[in-house]
């Protein structure tokens, strides 16, 4: 028989033990143990550096600086008055709006394609997610020589098949309008997979005895795509629309890669800008006002997807 | 026989937690208990570029610093990065205070002064036995008005103008002036479908060659006394030219280069002139391209007011006032530099010393190198320092003069212009209304 007074050690010394054993099956308990990395995880990843950001927007702040002063909106004045911000503003909603749209129509098709049975079809939807498992950079530099003004491998296959005659050679990245259409190509090339893979889990999830009990009622193919398919698959459509504006518009990868804004600041987009401004240029302040300018214009956006997402959910 | 009855082991969500929370303590208090190898006393990190001379690198980090450290009882860490990378990395370790006791810079960088130290008392050491530094290396490293030396130059790089000396002389003529390279390049154009290759583009070649080209045409972003002169009848000569240059002698890819696309345009026979170091022919001697014979360099060309180039790199080392080891980086530098002839000649002939003693033979040197065809084809760079300038001439290299280069305002004007995209008058509006927010800026903050 245990002597009382070992007990008692005993039952202190197993009392912790309990009680971490208790938290651990405590669903309450292990939620919160589970989800903590994630919040700090954003909250030192995305939310400090957030207000960091709009501190910098108001201060005076350079690169190489020792001490800053609030400068109220000043930065934001002095970056209106630069004719380059503008145009950077009016890329960087080209880019998105017309990146978005050719992304959102070819993952459509593709994913539709990918939805019926055919020989091949993993190899196909291997080779559809590689742009977006391999790294950007590696990606964008292929297309950087792609695009080279002298071994552009588009000019010389144009070149020998007499598509391009002898006074034809397209300079892609030097010229504002094709530098902008082979960014924005090279985006849509990298989104496509990501996109398709959404649209597709979509597709997967209508009940294929919808489409058969309208093909028995005698609709075609656009009635079906425009009042079943698309109506049905909007929640989902509009998280990945939403998913990629504000990847688009905050991104700055290819532009800096193929273009660095150039030729003549002609495609700077806002993020490249202030890349450009706060970073190479060194002051943080005019740089962090630039990437600021365009969050409320993205949450705006963000509610009014979700809004449409979730009523369309309930519809 | 009687099966032993022994407990069931199962995945149970406490034995994944359990475990997964054993493996974290160990994987984030081992590093700190493991009995580490004896290491030196000190350590001493440098980060910088990756020498476009692979050669420079492989001495320097195998060798050199190996051979110091030893010496010193010191373990010395060298990070190589790309030249593109270095404004980021620099702005990254100067937020965080953090990151190496030694950062080489490829240009002068003032607006890092509040956080380096003063570099004066490692050029003093130095002088007492090398002499003075160069005149280039002052004007990229001190602040006149401060007072304050935001950096110390071992070192500086050439820009002259590579040409095709077959396709120069088939019409003649000799890149000696601005004026004979817009008319050769145009005939040259004209005869054999090849350009000049003078970037317009946002990267260094370009800001260098048009900071040249706006000197030897009497014009530049300030005055001796950090004054903005930008907006000036000498600018809006030089803006005319580059016009013209593009118009006749060029093609639009120079709108979209990098700082290597140079390069690769003059070693694929594509091009009959490009503004340069000479990473140009040093690289066509080791691949051995057949075109490289014909890769001439030559003298800055003069332009109506001075023939007059620029530094194509200036490597300046900080040492950061949040360094661990400042005292073994100022040591470092001094040692560095009593060694400095074997680095130029490990770089190749690309470093020049900005401590002109160091290297006593370098005309001899340069006179006569045994990969080049002809033997004397770098023998141009022997009166160099009569011809090479600072960013920022004529006064020194500032905060805004820093400012306005890494942001390429000049840059983008010139291309502007250039393309037609913006009138001579508009193009120039704008670039000095930027610099003029530039220079307010730092006036206030009373750097210039």
């Amino acid at each position: 028989m245990t002597p009382p007074q070992d007990a008692g050690t005993a039952a202190m010394a197993m009392a912790p033990r309990r009680y971490f054993g208790h938290l651990i099956d405590s669903e309450e308990w292990l939620g919160r143990a589970m989800i903590g990395p994630a919040v700090v995880y954003i909250v030192l990843l995305v939310g400090f550096p957030f207000l960091l950001a709009l501190f910098y927007s108001v201060s005076n702040i350079t690169v190489g600086s020792a001490a800053t002063k609030f400068v109220g909106l000043h930065n934001f004045k002095m970056i209106m008055e630069n004719p380059s911000f503008w145009v950077a503003l009016k890329n960087t909603f080209i880019f998105t709006i017309v990146s978005q749209v050719i992304v959102l129509v070819l993952a459509k098709i593709l994913a539709m394609a990918l939805m019926k049975e055919f020989r091949g079809k993993w190899f196909v939807r291997f080779l559809i997610l590689l742009p977006w498992v391999a790294p950007v950079s590696l990606g964008a530099i292929g297309w950087l020589w792609i695009f080279d003004s002298i071994y552009s491998i588009i000019n010389w296959t144009g070149r020998a098949l007499g598509i391009f005659g002898p006074e034809v050679w397209p300079i892609w990245l030097g010229q504002p309008t094709l530098a902008m259409a082979s960014i924005i190509t090279v985006h849509v090339w990298r989104m496509l997979p990501l996109a398709t893979v959404i649209v597709l889990a979509g597709l997967s999830s209508i009940p294929q005895d919808i489409h058969d009990a309208a093909q028995v009622d005698g609709a075609g193919f656009w009635r079906r795509l425009f009042q079943i398919t698309i109506p049905l698959v909007l929640p989902i459509l509009m998280v990945a629309m939403l998913f990629g504006i504000v990847f688009t518009s905050t991104d700055m990868v290819v532009v800096y890669v193929l273009t660095r804004g150039g030729p003549y600041d002609s495609t700077h987009v806002l993020a490249s800008q202030a890349f450009f401004t706060g970073i190479e240029g060194g002051d943080l302040a005019e740089g962090a006002a630039i990437a600021l300018f365009l969050f409320p214009i993205l949450v705006a956006v963000a509610i009014g997807f979700l809004t449409v997402a979730r009523r369309s959910e309930v519809a | 026989m009687t099966k032993k009855n022994t407990p069931k082991r199962t995945v149970t969500r406490r034995n994944v937690i359990k475990r997964a929370a054993a493996f974290g303590l160990v994987a984030s208090v081992g590093p700190f208990i493991m009995p580490r190898p004896a290491k030196a006393a000190k350590t001493l990190k440098i980060l910088q570029w990756v020498h476009f001379v692979p050669r420079f690198d492989k001495w320097f980090n195998e060798k050199y610093i190996k051979e110091w450290g030893k010496k010193n009882d010191t373990e010395v860490i060298v990070d190589n990065i790309s030249i593109a990378q270095i404004n980021a990395r620099g702005a990254a370790e100067a937020s965080a205070k953090k990151g190496h006791d030694m950062f080489m810079f490829n240009w002068p960088p003032p607006v890092y002064e509040d956080l380096v130290i003063d570099h004066a008392e490692i050029y003093q050491e130095v002088a007492k036995k090398w002499g003075k530094p160069i005149d280039l290396a002052v004007k990229s490293t001190y602040n006149p008005k401060t007072k304050k030396y935001y950096g110390f130059s071992d070192s500086f790089v050439p820009d002259p103008i590579n040409y095709r000396k077959d396709l120069w002389d088939s019409v003649g003529m000799k890149p000696d002036t601005w004026d004979n390279i817009r008319k050769g390049g145009a005939a040259i154009k004209k005869k054999h479908n090849i350009p000049v290759g003078v970037g317009l583009s946002a990267e260094i070649d370009t800001a260098m060659a048009m900071r040249t080209i706006m000197y030897s045409f009497g014009a530049s972003v300030q005055d001796a006394n950090s004054n903005l002169v930008l907006n000036s009848k000498e600018t809006r000569e030089a803006l005319k030219f580059v016009k013209a240059l593009f118009e006749e002698a060029m093609t639009p890819e120079v709108l979209a280069w990098d700082a290597s696309s140079n390069n690769r345009q003059m070693l694929a026979g594509k091009s009959s002139l490009v503004l340069n170091a000479i990473s140009v022919t040093r690289t066509g001697e080791s691949q051995k391209l057949p075109v490289t014979d014909n890769i001439w360099l030559a003298k800055a060309a003069k332009g109506p007011v001075r023939a007059i180039g620029l530094e194509h790199v200036m490597n300046v080392y900080c040492i950061w006032n949040f360094a661990q080891n400042i005292e073994g980086a100022k040591k470092f530098l001094i040692d560095f530099i009593d060694n400095y002839k074997q680095a130029f000649i490990e770089s190749e002939y690309y470093n020049f010393p900005c401590f002109a003693k160091t290297v006593p033979d370098l005309k001899q040197l340069v006179a006569k190198d045994e990969r080049a065809k002809p033997a004397d084809k770098y023998k141009v760079l022997d009166d160099v320092l009569d011809w090479a300038t600072n960013v920022g001439f004529p006064g020194y290299a500032n905060a805004a003069i820093d400012e306005t280069f890494n942001t390429w305002v000049v840059n983008t004007m010139f291309a502007k212009v250039a393309t037609g995209a913006e009138t001579i008058e508009d193009a120039l509006k704008v670039a000095d209304a930027q610099c003029k927010r530039i220079w307010a800026k730092w006036k206030e903050k009373g750097k210039i």
